[in-house]
């Protein structure tokens, strides 16, 4: 069992729902950003402009586990990485050398609305988020342990997302990966990722 | 006013290079310091020892375990678990270089506690232990090299010659704490061989940053794109006043003089200070230029083939 995720660059057509659903899913706080979409052009004048929606890539060999000195980055049998928040020390060693930049350090509380204090939503929220660890996609694991969906996947309304197991050669997401040339970034790294893209 | 968190979104939706920030900006000037602390007081632990000298021995010491430990600490997220970075010297160099500093400091306290002897006058305890903790302070030395060169995301760091480098840096550093402690202290051992020595080691830093940047510009886009952070972009004041101004060039010209000249101790003192903001900003410099491979680079070399 291996989960991942294929993203059809294709279909996406960057309107960032996936990072404010994450936002609202995971009530992650400012400035941390487990989703995002990053904009790019590409090619000569007339340029076409692309989206690349990236997260945590939960790489089959993590660099970012191996780099961690207190064991808080925890690879589960089923491929999902997750930071143990009670074991991160937050030296963000693991930020340096994850090459897909998807870990952010929660250095403080802070609230949406500064200065007015924590709303109800935040209080529960956060106690998923504590100050000086970091942080980062978990695949949605405590919706995946239902036999749901990730929230991104769940609401992308492209449908430019899919999820499934990747060991399984006749899942959804094998096949697609298998028709339509499906890549990884940064593969010549060699950290295998388990999130593909297909080709715009 | 924006929260200081909504500063760096610009950043990190940007789909080109994207520095780091953590181990440079903010509460990451700690760790700056920390490495720092540490590289400069393993290379006044091994001039003191090449000197017999037991006041650059403590001095060098409580460098490492007090400035470095108490930086070190206050860099942490959560300083009350800090003990858990010990357990996985397996995999991480973090835990391999704070085991070095644990490894170092018991071998240099109980060096100290025999009377600090020479090699000469050691016995065979004596001789272990000056050798264990020489062996500790060259680890403390390259170890930060390996912990930065272990970042594959940051190719200006990814490279074998970032231990070397840190290396001279830490003995250039080390030399300059024991020329002022040994100007300050009343009883110093003798400058010249310790001028000679600072000497040679700013010369060899000076030629291994020149080769550094040289070939990490030629290796890939974003190194390059690192060496071009320090000498025209974001870290180019740092690199140009700190590194190469304070830190190298005044300490090798008043080094070139002091050869044929005799200096005044004060100026000593001096041109050891400069070399040690020298050796700040050189850890500072090089952490701070760092950049991401950018992401979406790879989006324009889709593989022909699936990758399954
Ligand atoms: S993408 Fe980064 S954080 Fe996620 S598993 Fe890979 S190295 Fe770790
Ligand atoms: S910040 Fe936390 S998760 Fe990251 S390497 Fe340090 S201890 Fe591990």
């Amino acid at each position: 069992m291996r989960y991942g995720m294929v993203i059809d660059l294709k279909r996406c057509v960057g309107c960032n729902a996936c990072t404010v659903i994450c936002k609202a899913e995971n009530g992650t706080p400012p400035g941390i950003l487990w989703a995002r979409v990053l904009k790019l052009e590409s090619g000569d004048y007339p340029a076409r402009r692309v989206s690349l929606p990236v997260l945590c890539m939960h790489c089959q060999d993590p660099p970012c586990q191996k780099a961690c000195p207190t064991g808080a980055t925890v690879k589960r049998p089923d491929g999902i990485v997750y930071v143990d928040t009670a074991k991160c020390v937050g030296c963000r060693y693991c930020m340096m050398t994850c090459p897909f930049q998807a870990r952010y350090f929660n250095d403080a509380v802070r609230g949406y609305f500064p200065g007015q204090g924590l709303t109800p939503y935040e209080v529960l929220k956060y106690q998923d988020h504590p100050a000086g660890v970091v942080t980062k996609c978990h695949f949605c694991k405590h919706r995946v342990d239902q036999g749901l969906q990730p929230a991104c996947v769940a609401n992308c309304m492209a449908k430019a997302r899919y999820f499934g197991d990747l060991d399984d050669s006749n899942s959804e997401v094998s096949q697609i990966i298998r028709t339509r040339r499906g890549y990884q970034l940064h593969a010549d790294l060699g950290t295998d990722p388990s999130v593909y893209y297909l080709p715009p | 006013m924006l929260d200081r968190p909504f500063d760096y979104i610009g950043q990190d939706l940007r789909s080109t290079f994207r520095p780091q920030r953590e181990w440079a900006q903010r509460r990451g000037l700690l760790l700056i310091a920390a490495f720092f602390f540490s590289g400069i007081g393993a290379g006044g632990w091994l001039f003191s020892l090449f000197l017999s000298w037991p006041t650059g021995l403590v001095w060098s010491l409580a460098t490492v375990v007090v400035a470095s430990g108490a930086a070190h600490l206050a860099f942490l997220g959560r300083p009350e678990r800090s003990w858990r970075v010990l357990l996985r010297p397996q995999t991480s160099w973090i835990s391999r270089g704070v085991l070095g500093i644990v490894f170092f400091a018991v071998s240099g306290v109980l060096y100290l506690l025999t009377g600090a002897p020479a090699w000469a006058d050691a016995g065979p305890g004596g001789r272990l232990l000056l050798t264990l903790s020489a062996f500790g302070a060259v680890w403390l030395l390259v170890y930060k090299g390996f912990v930065f060169a272990y970042a594959k995301g940051i190719p200006f760091w990814n490279t074998a010659m970032l231990p070397a480098l840190f290396f001279v840096t830490g003995l250039r550093g080390g030399s300059a704490l024991v020329l002022l402690l040994a100007v300050v202290a009343p009883e110093g051992p003798d400058l010249y061989p310790l001028e000679i020595a600072k000497l040679w080691v700013a010369v060899s830093f000076g030629a291994l940053l020149a080769f550094y940047l040289w070939a990490t510009s030629e290796s890939c886009v974003a190194a390059r794109r690192s060496v071009r952070e320090l000498l025209g972009g974001r870290v180019s004041v740092a690199f140009y006043l700190g590194v190469l101004a304070v830190g190298l060039l005044l300490p090798l010209a008043w080094g070139a003089v002091g050869l044929f000249r005799a200096q005044p101790e004060w100026a000593w003192a001096v041109v050891s200070f400069s070399s040690l903001i020298g050796d700040f900003y050189a850890t500072y410099a090089v952490s701070k230029a760092g950049v991401y491979r950018p992401l979406a680079g790879d989006f324009r070399v889709a593989p022909k083939t699936s990758q399954r």
